[in-house]
């Protein structure tokens, strides 16, 4: 096989092979370097706002936020154990409720998260009407001290894909949290 | 003992000649390339596109998951910390392990405070002043950490004076309800 292109065949039946050796050469010098240098798994970072330290009064922490008009109108996803909300100024919204899943033997707590995406979309949404002249990017997650790390970036994740990209993290005892939720935003 | 054959050593690879003699006489066997070469091109295709031209800069502990989103940031060189529930480690050293009592309360935590002083004030003398940038810092947690770990050392760091955390998250295109 891989007979050098003449132009014409000797018995003059065959067609001209091209040579692929040299290309299967080329070849395999690449794909070497390629699968050593590939990366398949890209780390990226999520920037996060400056933390607030736990308030054991609960809605107490809120008057931290009060710094400028958006800290004032940005909305919080509150995350306990048993549900989730959507604080506003104009009050606390029902998102959905917990859910347990079994993961390797371990049941682990996780939310119906297309929820936290329709309404939280519809929050900016109505933000973004409600005072054009303000660009919304900060949200708070307000979550229980025992809340899982992967639903924490998740919430982030969804609220960054709705326009609030600059989140930041309170965590809270479970009656602190409920205690905020009664006091609203 | 018997004089070695004079038999050809029959497959000539590379030569562009390969001819390999069969015991029933001189027949010629030649290697079809085409499929060969199609699945090579994908395969090109794919690691280039997989390619990074920078590297990968950040180093994720085999103790470790990262959760995943779909953010576009990318990861700079920073000082690292590493939060599992075992230990928190900072640049590498293990700094604090993770007991109840520490998960107990929500302020920062005093040996890590310490270290990243340490850290800061080392990086103060050896460049003399200090610049935003350098006052970041990348945080690695596992998907498994309760947020009072997590939301005890971003106090740390905010003591310390890191006035920026990031968390880093291995990047992905969809989330699905699996991910959790």
């Amino acid at each position: 096989m891989a007979k050098a292109a003449s132009g014409r065949s000797r018995t003059g039946k065959h067609l001209p092979e091209i040579d692929l050796l040299p290309v299967m050469n080329l070849f395999c010098c690449i794909i070497p370097f390629l699968l050593f240098s590939a990366t398949f798994l890209e780390v990226v970072v999520i920037e996060m706002a400056q933390t607030e330290g736990v308030s054991s009064a609960g809605a107490g922490a809120t008057a931290n936020l009060m710094r400028s008009e958006e800290d004032r109108l940005q909305p919080k996803i509150i995350m306990t154990q048993q549900e989730m909300f959507i604080g506003t100024v104009s009050g606390t919204v029902h998102v959905c409720y917990a859910q347990e899943t079994v993961v390797d033997g371990e049941t682990i707590i996780t939310f119906p998260w297309d929820s936290l995406a329709t309404d939280i979309t519809e929050v900016y949404e109505l933000l973004d009407e409600a005072y054009p002249q303000i660009d919304f990017h900060k949200i708070t997650i307000l979550t229980v001290e025992e809340m899982r790390y992967q639903n924490i970036i998740r919430a982030i994740d969804i609220a960054g894909e709705a326009g609030f990209d600059q989140p930041g993290l309170q965590v809270a005892p479970s009656t602190a949290v409920s205690s905020a939720m009664r006091g609203g935003n | 003992m018997s004089a070695p054959s004079k038999r050809k050593v029959p497959l000539l690879l590379g030569s562009g000649k390969s001819i390999a003699l069969s015991r029933g006489g001189d027949k010629k066997v030649t290697l079809n390339l085409t499929s060969m070469i199609d699945m090579f091109t994908i395969l090109l295709v794919f690691l280039l596109k997989s390619y990074s031209a920078d590297g990968q800069i950040v180093t994720v502990s085999d103790q470790l998951v990262l959760p995943k989103a779909r953010m576009e940031q990318r990861v700079e060189l920073k000082l690292e910390i590493q939060v599992n529930n075992s230990v928190i480690v900072v640049d590498g050293d293990p700094v604090v392990s993770v007991t109840p009592d520490l998960l107990s309360s929500g302020n920062s935590i005093p040996e890590l405070v310490v270290r990243l002083k340490d850290h800061l004030e080392y990086s103060r003398l050896t460049r003399g002043t200090l610049t935003e940038e350098e006052t970041k810092i990348n945080i690695q947690g596992d998907v498994d950490i309760p947020a009072i770990l997590l939301q005890r050392v971003m106090a740390s760091c905010s003591e310390a004076g890191y006035a920026t955390q990031n968390l880093a998250v291995i990047k992905t295109e969809t989330l699905e309800e699996g991910d959790v």
